[in-house]
């Protein structure tokens, strides 16, 4: 790092103070402060996190039961689960609740930031409101929902039958194939949406307003404002709203354990939750890690991305 | 000032959205309240749909009479305070040391952490609990205590990296040179400076405690030792009485984040803004 001329004095007590000896040359001006400050979050990091995922991988190639010692079986969990029909629909619907999921929070925060964005009175307080299901237990959201969508007694299908009569007859949105998918996306959207319109907020607060008075100047419609103004100045931060909310909504286990578990008949099976039921259902420890770490590859690239991006932010 | 991207004439639009928005984010939450009022008569008749009448407490009397709810608030609150102190005591100076100290491999911890906190829980759940229970800790508040630093404090760092990187280097660099150590200037200028940073990122921390389902739904079998979420949904029934009874116990487990989270709704919206995605 280049040292501006206007910073040499701090350089210079900094130099002072590291004046020490060769280990201060060697690690770093402020070496001992830092491992100090900072040796906490590495044995926590090694131990909850580093440790347990090395463990994960180890025990996906081995057979394990609860209560045995494992069995080494090489890749023989990944390779069986190829072909296994359930794991194939679990990873087919855990790719469809996750590309729909975010597609809609996608749509939704964009629409939310921009109403915000226009001029509109109490701004900040329905800025507020709207953020509330993001922060709600997500327990508390589905078991809401769950309550919602009740077959007989719900206000969904009161709503649509007696109020709004545009349905004959109630429906069983999470106990019928053709409904539950939506019926858990629905649910998932309107959790994380508020997180997209915030991030998305607080990206156009950032636009230079000159910049929309130049557009406007030359005669660009409020579409192509938003076109050419909004959406590149917003790239960044829809990169990483996007890979973030892929990464949650793909590891999600609440919304759909809660609601479904998976049913009716494996319509909304996705990965987390038939990792759970392995586990702890078969007590099949081995082949259920196998299943949580199987998307490990694509998901590794996911995070490695958005890492990239999230620094990149915060460097400019 | 910010930039009205919808432009003049679309008020209309802009309130007519908002509306449409604002009924989808309510409207559960106020269902979840009128429905925890209503008698099980009321609910078994479908009458009044959408009032209690009348509104009655039968269903707050029985969930703290008759259940473990009581002792499963009391679990939660130990659970999600403790681990909030150990994730902003340990974020804070981790942070710090990550976004302005100087040594060697700052800049791979800076990202490992991170990426940890990337990492999902679904992934790490069967192994945390394989090692909570080597620890003896399996079945008990100590071992989610333990646990949940796991995604706490990844995320603390981060945050309060965003937020200490925002603060001018010069105003410690001024308090080095008038004789202060690098460990005065961080106590007596940074860490006021960072107060409002601090309190957000504990906040967030106590949230995502509060609300955590899986790491407590595996680890304990208790059925005294159960936290909000887990004890929670353990009510589905899904007979008449169960309803009103369950969205009771879903009111009294929303209150405290959202009590928190309108006092401190400035601080919120910023750390989230400023910290956490920042473009």
């Amino acid at each position: 790092m280049a040292t501006p001329a206007a910073r040499l004095p701090a350089s210079a007590a900094l130099q002072r103070r590291g004046a020490g000896g060769g280990l201060a040359r060697a690690l770093g001006p402020d070496y001992r402060l830092g491992y100090l400050f900072v040796a906490p979050i590495v044995v926590l990091v090694l131990a909850l996190v580093a440790y347990p995922f090395g463990y994960a991988i180890y025990l996906s190639l081995t057979r394990k039961y609860v209560g045995v010692p494992p069995v080494w079986v090489g890749f023989d969990n990944y390779v069986k689960l190829t072909w296994d029909g359930f794991f194939q629909r679990a990873v087919v619907n855990s790719f469809v609740f996750t590309f729909g999921s975010v597609a809609v929070k996608l749509a939704l925060g964009m629409a939310m930031a921009l109403v915000l964005t226009a001029r509109i009175r109490f701004r900040s307080f329905w800025t507020g409101v709207l953020l509330i299901p993001w922060v709600a237990p997500t327990v508390v959201s589905a078991l809401n929902f769950l309550w919602i969508y009740d077959y007989s007694l719900g206000v969904l299908n009161y709503l649509l039958v007696k109020v709004l009569r545009v349905l004959p007859q109630g429906v069983g949105w999470l106990s019928e194939p053709g409904t539950a998918m939506a019926s858990v996306i629905a649910v998932n959207v309107w959790r994380g949406f508020p997180f997209f319109g915030i991030s998305f907020l607080a990206g156009m607060k950032a636009i230079p307003a000159e910049m929309y008075e130049a557009a406007a100047v030359d005669g660009a419609t409020a579409l192509q404002r938003f076109r050419h103004v909004t959406l590149p100045a917003l790239q960044n931060i829809i990169i990483i709203v996007v890979l973030l909310s892929t990464i949650w909504t793909f590891n999600d286990f609440t919304i759909i354990y809660i609601l479904t578990k998976g049913g009716p008949g494996g319509a909304t099976q996705v990965l987390p939750v038939l990792t759970y039921e392995i586990a702890f259902g078969a007590q099949r420890l081995g082949e259920a890690i196998a299943v949580a770490l199987y998307m490990l590859p694509a998901m590794a690239v996911v995070i490695i991305v958005l890492a990239r991006h999230m620094r990149r932010g915060r460097a400019r | 000032m910010s930039p009205r991207v919808l432009g003049r004439a679309q008020g209309p639009v802009a309130y007519a959205i908002l509306t449409a928005l604002l009924l989808v984010v309510v409207f559960p939450f106020y269902w979840m309240f009128v429905s925890s009022l209503k008698s099980e008569e009321q609910m078994r008749t479908l009458t009044a749909m959408f009032w209690p009448s009348p509104a009655v407490l039968d269903n707050y009397r029985q969930l703290l009479g008759k259940t473990d709810f009581g002792a499963w608030y009391g679990n939660s609150i130990v659970v999600a305070l403790s681990s909030t102190f150990v994730a902003t005591a340990i974020g804070t100076l981790g942070a710090y040391a990550l976004a302005r100290l100087k040594f060697f491999g700052r800049a791979f911890m800076a990202s490992a952490t991170l990426i940890t906190y990337l990492v999902p829980p679904s992934i790490l759940f069967i192994p945390l609990y394989a090692q909570i229970r080597n620890l003896g800790l399996a079945d008990s508040l100590t071992g989610l205590v333990a646990a949940y630093p796991s995604f706490t404090v990844p995320f603390v760092t981060w945050l309060l990296m965003g937020y200490f990187e925002s603060i001018p280097e010069e105003l410690e660099e001024a308090a080095m040179i008038d004789g202060a150590t690098r460990f005065g200037a961080f106590r007596r200028i940074i860490l006021p400076l960072a107060t409002p940073g601090v309190l957000a990122a504990a906040l967030f921390a106590f949230t995502q405690a509060w609300n955590e389902f899986l790491y407590a739904l595996v680890f304990i079998t208790n059925v005294k030792l159960r936290t909000l979420p887990v004890g929670l949904s353990t009510f589905i029934t899904g007979d008449v009485y169960g309803w009103g009874f369950l969205m009771a116990g879903a009111v009294l487990t929303t209150l405290p984040v959202i009590a928190a989270y309108t006092y401190l709704q400035k601080y919120m919206v910023e750390g989230l803004t400023a910290g956490s995605v920042k473009g």
